[in-house]
C-alpha cells in the first residue's frame, strides 16, 4: 500500500480509531497493528509476508540465543547466525543476479564463456530496511546494549510496524522497542506535528518530486541527444526530485507513527544546508548513515586503527552503503565518490586543522553530491559517464523544456519547497516539532492550503524512489 | 486519548475539511472565470476556441500532436479548426466529436495513430485533458463519468479538475500566446539549426533495425472509442468523415498498419494510412522527430492529403 494512495487514506483513519478505542492495552494494540502491517504489506504482495516472518521469528529466537549464551564465543556463534541469514536472504533476493551477472562478465572478459546464471528473482519491497533493522537489534544484543525481547507479538510489530516498513526510517531497537513494550499516549503535540508532518511529507513527494521526475525522465530517458544544459538541469531536478521524495515519504512515515503515540527518529535533516559532505552524511538518511557508521565502520575498527585504517573504512563503508543501495555498479560508484570526499575531507581537516569549510562549501558539497547523484540515477555506467562527460563538455546550449507546463510547475513547486526548507531550517526547529508552533485553526488552516496545492499540481508517479531498495 | 485529545482532533478534521472545501470551492469558481476567457494555450485555450467555434466552421481535424503539427487546414477551407493536441489519444477525439452538433455540415478529419490501436496499456486516459470542463459541458461530462478516469475525491474537490494547469492557465490570461482571432489551430514545427543536430541524432536512432513485435490484440478501449465515431458518423449524414495517420519516419513494422486498414475496411470507414508516404527519402529536412514532420514536412503532406480530400470532396 502506498501512503499517497486512497487505501491508505482509508486505512490510517480506520487503523487509528480501532487502535485508541483499545487504549491502555497495549498488547492489543499491539496485535491491532502486527495484523494492519501485515495487510499493509501483503496490499503490494502476499507472498513475500513469509519472508518477514521468517526474519521476525530467526531474530526473536537469535536474540534469546545470543543474550542466554554465557560464553563470549557462543554469543559470538549464534550472532553469525543471525548476519549469515539475514544477510543470505538478501543475498539471494537482492544481489545473486548481480554476482551471477558480474561473474559472468569477468569470465567472458579473460575469453571463458560461462552460461547465463541468473534467475527469474522479484526483489521484496523492504528488504533491505527490515533486514538491516533485525540485524541491529541482534549486533545490539551482542553487544550488551539492549535485552532480548521476550513479547513475541511486540518484537514481530517492532519488525514490521507498517509507518516504517518498507523505506524506513531503520529504526533501532533501543528506541522503538520500548514504546512497542509500554503504554502509549496521544497529547496534542503527537498529533499537531504528526499530522502536520504527514502533510508537508504528502506535498514534498505529490507535487514536488513527482513533477520534477516528468522532466527528470524524460531528459535521462534520452540522454544522448541533448546538451550540458539540460543535462545539468535534469541533475539538479533529480538531486531535489529524491530528497523530496524520500524525505517526504519519512514525514509520512514519522508523522503516522506519531499518530499511533510513537517517536521515530528523524531521517532528514535539510541536507541540501550542508558545508561539507561529512555533514551531508549527518542530515541525508540519518537512520542509514548512523546505521552505517555504528554498525560497520565501528565493527572495522572506525579512526582507532591509524590513518591508513581510517581511510580505508571510511570508504568500505561508503562502497557497502552504495551497494545497499541497489545490485548495481552504479550505486557502488554513487558509495565510492562519496567515500573517496570523506576521506579528502578528514585528510583536510586534520592537515589544515579546521573543523568545517566556509560559505563556499555548500557549494562544493552540492556539486559533488550532483556528480554522484548522476551514477545514482542513470541506469548503467555508460550511461553516467556520458552525461558526465556532456555535463563538464560545457555544451551549454538551448535548454530543452519539453513540456511547457511541466517544467514551470516543477520550477514553482521546487522554488516553494526550497521557501518551505529554509524557512524551517532558519527558524531552528526541527520539521517533526514545527507543527506544535501553530494553533488548531492554523493549523488547519496551513493543511487545507496544501491540500488545495495538492489537488493543483499533484502529480503520478508509480512508486517512492526507494522502494526499490 | 481522553476527551479533551478527541475533541481537539475532531476540531482539527472538522476544521480541515470546511475550510479546504471551502477554499476548493473558492479556487474552482475563480479559475472558471479566467479559464473561460483564456483563448490561447495548449491546454484550455484552444479547448475553449474549439467548443467556441466548432459548429461554424465547415472543416475540423481532431487528432493528436501529430494532427495538429502536420495538417494545414488553410489548404482545405478558410473556414476550417485544427484541435489536435499534444498527448490525447481516440478517447479524448471521440467525446470532442460527440460534441458536434449534428446537423451542420461539415467534412471532418480524424487522425489516428497504429499504436494507439495495439497498445495494450492504452487505457484511454487522455480523456483526463478534457477535465476542466467536467460539470460543466453535458457530453464531456457524460463521457468522463462512463470512462471512469477521474479520481473519486474530484467529486469533492472540483478544484482538482485544474491540476497541472493553473500557471498555464494564468500565463495565458495575462499574456496570450498569440491573437486567437487568427488562429486556425495548425501549429508548424520550425527546426531551428541547434535543433537540427539534435534531429539528426534522433533520427540515427529511428534507423536502427528494430524487431517488429507481433501484432495480436485490438485494444479493446481504443475500439469502443472507435465504435462511438462510427455510432455517431451513422447518426450524421450531413458530416463527411476520413481517417487518416501521417506519415512515420521510417517505420519498419507494416503489419499493425495492415491490420488497422482492414479494421477500418471492416466499420466501413474511409481511411488512409499515410504512414510511409516519405518512406525512402533521405531528406532529413522534412522531419523534427521521428513522429513528427518539420513545418516542410507538414506542408507536403498537407498537399498530399489535399489531393485526395477533393476527389473524396467531388
Amino acid at each position: 500500500m502506498l501512503f499517497n494512495s486512497i487505501e491508505y487514506l482509508i486505512f490510517l483513519p480506520v487503523v487509528f480509531i480501532v487502535y485508541w478505542l483499545l487504549k491502555d492495552r497495549y498488547k492489543q494494540q499491539n496485535i491491532l497493528l502486527l495484523i494492519s502491517s501485515y495487510v499493509f504489506y501483503g496490499w503490494w504482495d502476499y507472498r513475500f509476508l513469509s519472508l518477514i516472518i521468517f526474519s521476525s521469528f530467526l531474530d526473536y529466537f537469535v536474540g534469546q540465543k545470543i543474550e542466554e549464551a554465557l560464553s563470549k564465543k557462543k554469543k559470538k556463534r549464534w550472532l553469525l547466525v543471525s548476519l549469515c541469514s539475514n544477510l543470505g536472504l538478501l543475498a539471494v533476493f537482492k544481489y545473486y543476479n548481480f554476482f551471477a551477472d558480474s561473474f559472468s562478465s569477468a569470465m567472458s572478459s579473460v575469453g571463458w564463456q560461462v552460461n547465463d546464471l541468473t534467475l527469474n528473482i522479484i526483489l521484496p519491497v523492504g528488504i533491505s530496511f527490515y533486514t538491516f533493522q533485525t540485524l541491529s537489534y541482534s549486533i545490539d544484543i551482542y553487544r550488551n546494549e539492549i535485552k532480548a525481547s521476550r513479547d513475541i507479538v511486540g518484537f514481530f510489530t517492532f519488525v514490521s510496524l507498517f509507518p516504517q516498513l518498507v523505506a524506513g526510517p531503520i529504526e533501532r531497537a533501543s528506541n522503538l522497542m520500548p514504546q512497542i513494550e509500554s503504554n502509549r499516549k496521544l497529547n496534542v503535540t503527537l498529533i499537531k506535528t504528526g499530522v502536520f508532518q504527514i502533510f508537508i511529507g504528502l506535498f514534498r513527494k505529490v507535487a514536488i518530486a513527482d513533477n520534477l521526475g516528468v522532466y527528470v525522465d524524460s531528459v535521462y530517458g534520452n540522454y544522448d541527444i541533448h546538451n550540458s544544459s539540460t543535462l545539468l538541469i535534469a541533475t539538479v531536478f533529480y538531486a531535489f526530485q529524491i530528497y523530496f521524495d524520500f524525505s517526504g515519504y519519512s514525514d509520512i512515515a514519522i508523522g503516522s507513527a506519531k499518530l499511533f503515540g510513537f517517536n521515530f527518529n528523524r531521517n532528514f535533516n535539510f541536507p541540501y544546508f550542508s558545508r561539507t559532505l561529512t555533514e551531508f552524511w549527518r542530515r541525508w538518511h540519518m537512520s542509514l548513515s548512523f546505521w552505517l557508521r555504528d554498525y560497520l565502520y565501528i565493527s572495522l575498527g572506525g579512526n582507532r586503527k591509524g590513518i591508513v585504517i581510517t581511510y580505508r573504512n571510511l570508504l568500505l563503508t561508503m562502497l557497502i552503503g552504495g551497494l545497499w543501495h541497489g545490485s548495481s555498479w552504479n550505486f557502488v560508484i554513487w558509495g565510492g565518490i562519496h567515500g573517496l570526499f570523506l576521506s579528502i575531507e578528514k585528510y583536510t581537516f586534520s592537515a589544515l586543522k579546521i573543523k568545517t569549510f566556509n560559505a563556499f562549501g555548500y557549494i562544493y558539497t552540492f556539486i559533488v553530491v550532483l556528480v554522484a547523484w548522476v551514477f545514482f540515477r542513470a541506469t548503467d555506467f555508460h550511461t553516467a559517464a556520458t552525461i558526465i562527460k556532456e555535463i563538464f563538455s560545457f555544451n551549454y546550449g538551448t535548454l530543452f523544456v519539453g513540456n511547457i507546463n511541466t517544467f514551470i510547475n516543477g520550477l514553482l513547486l521546487l522554488t516553494i519547497g526550497f521557501a518551505i526548507d529554509l524557512k524551517i531550517f532558519r527558524s531552528k526547529t526541527p520539521l517533526e516539532d514545527y507543527g506544535i508552533k501553530f494553533s488548531t485553526v492554523k493549523l488547519s488552516i496551513l493543511i487545507s492550503i496544501i491540500i488545495l496545492m495538492l489537488c493543483l499540481f499533484y502529480s503520478t508517479a508509480e512508486n517512492f524512489i526507494y522502494f526499490q531498495f | 486519548m481522553n476527551t479533551e485529545i478527541t475533541k481537539k482532533l475532531l476540531k482539527i478534521v472538522v476544521l480541515t475539511i470546511v475550510i479546504s472545501y471551502g477554499l476548493d470551492k473558492l479556487m474552482f469558481y475563480g479559475l472558471n472565470k479566467i479559464s473561460d476567457n483564456v483563448m490561447t494555450g495548449q491546454a484550455i485555450g484552444k479547448l475553449n476556441q474549439f467548443l467556441t467555434v466548432k459548429d461554424s466552421t465547415d472543416f475540423l481535424v481532431f487528432g493528436n500532436s501529430r494532427a495538429n503539427h502536420h495538417i494545414d487546414v488553410d489548404l482545405f477551407s478558410k473556414n476550417s479548426y485544427n484541435i489536435g493536441v499534444d498527448g490525447v489519444g481516440i478517447a479524448y477525439n471521440s467525446t470532442l466529436i460527440n460534441t458536434l452538433k449534428a446537423n451542420t455540415k461539415q467534412f471532418i478529419i480524424v487522425h489516428i495513430d497504429t499504436k494507439n490501436f495495439f497498445d495494450t496499456h492504452y487505457d484511454g486516459s487522455d480523456i483526463r485533458g478534457l477535465k476542466t470542463k467536467y460539470n460543466r459541458n453535458e457530453v464531456i461530462t457524460s463521457a468522463l463519468n462512463k470512462s471512469n478516469k477521474l479520481s473519486d475525491l474530484q467529486q469533492i474537490y472540483y478544484s482538482m479538475n485544474y491540476n497541472g494547469n493553473v500557471i498555464g492557465i494564468l500565463k495565458n490570461y495575462f499574456k496570450p500566446s498569440y491573437n486567437f482571432k487568427t488562429y486556425n489551430g495548425y501549429d508548424p514545427l520550425n527546426v531551428s539549426l541547434s535543433q537540427e543536430k539534435m534531429r539528426d541524432a534522433i533520427l540515427a536512432k529511428a534507423n536502427i533495425e528494430e524487431e517488429c513485435s507481433k501484432v495480436t490484440e485490438l485494444n479493446s478501449v481504443a475500439m469502443d472509442y472507435l465504435k462511438s465515431i462510427k455510432s455517431y458518423i451513422e447518426k450524421t449524414p450531413n458530416k463527411s468523415f476520413l481517417f487518416i495517420t501521417s506519415p512515420m519516419y521510417n517505420d519498419r513494422c507494416l503489419e499493425d498498419n495492415q491490420r488497422l486498414t482492414d479494421v477500418m475496411n471492416d466499420f466501413e470507414l474511409n481511411y488512409i494510412d499515410y504512414t510511409n508516404l516519405f518512406k525512402g527519402k533521405a531528406d532529413h529536412s522534412l522531419w523534427k522527430d521521428p513522429t513528427h514532420l518539420s513545418k516542410k514536412g507538414a506542408e507536403t503532406f498537407s498537399l498530399e492529403l489535399l489531393k485526395h480530400y477533393k476527389s473524396f470532396h467531388n
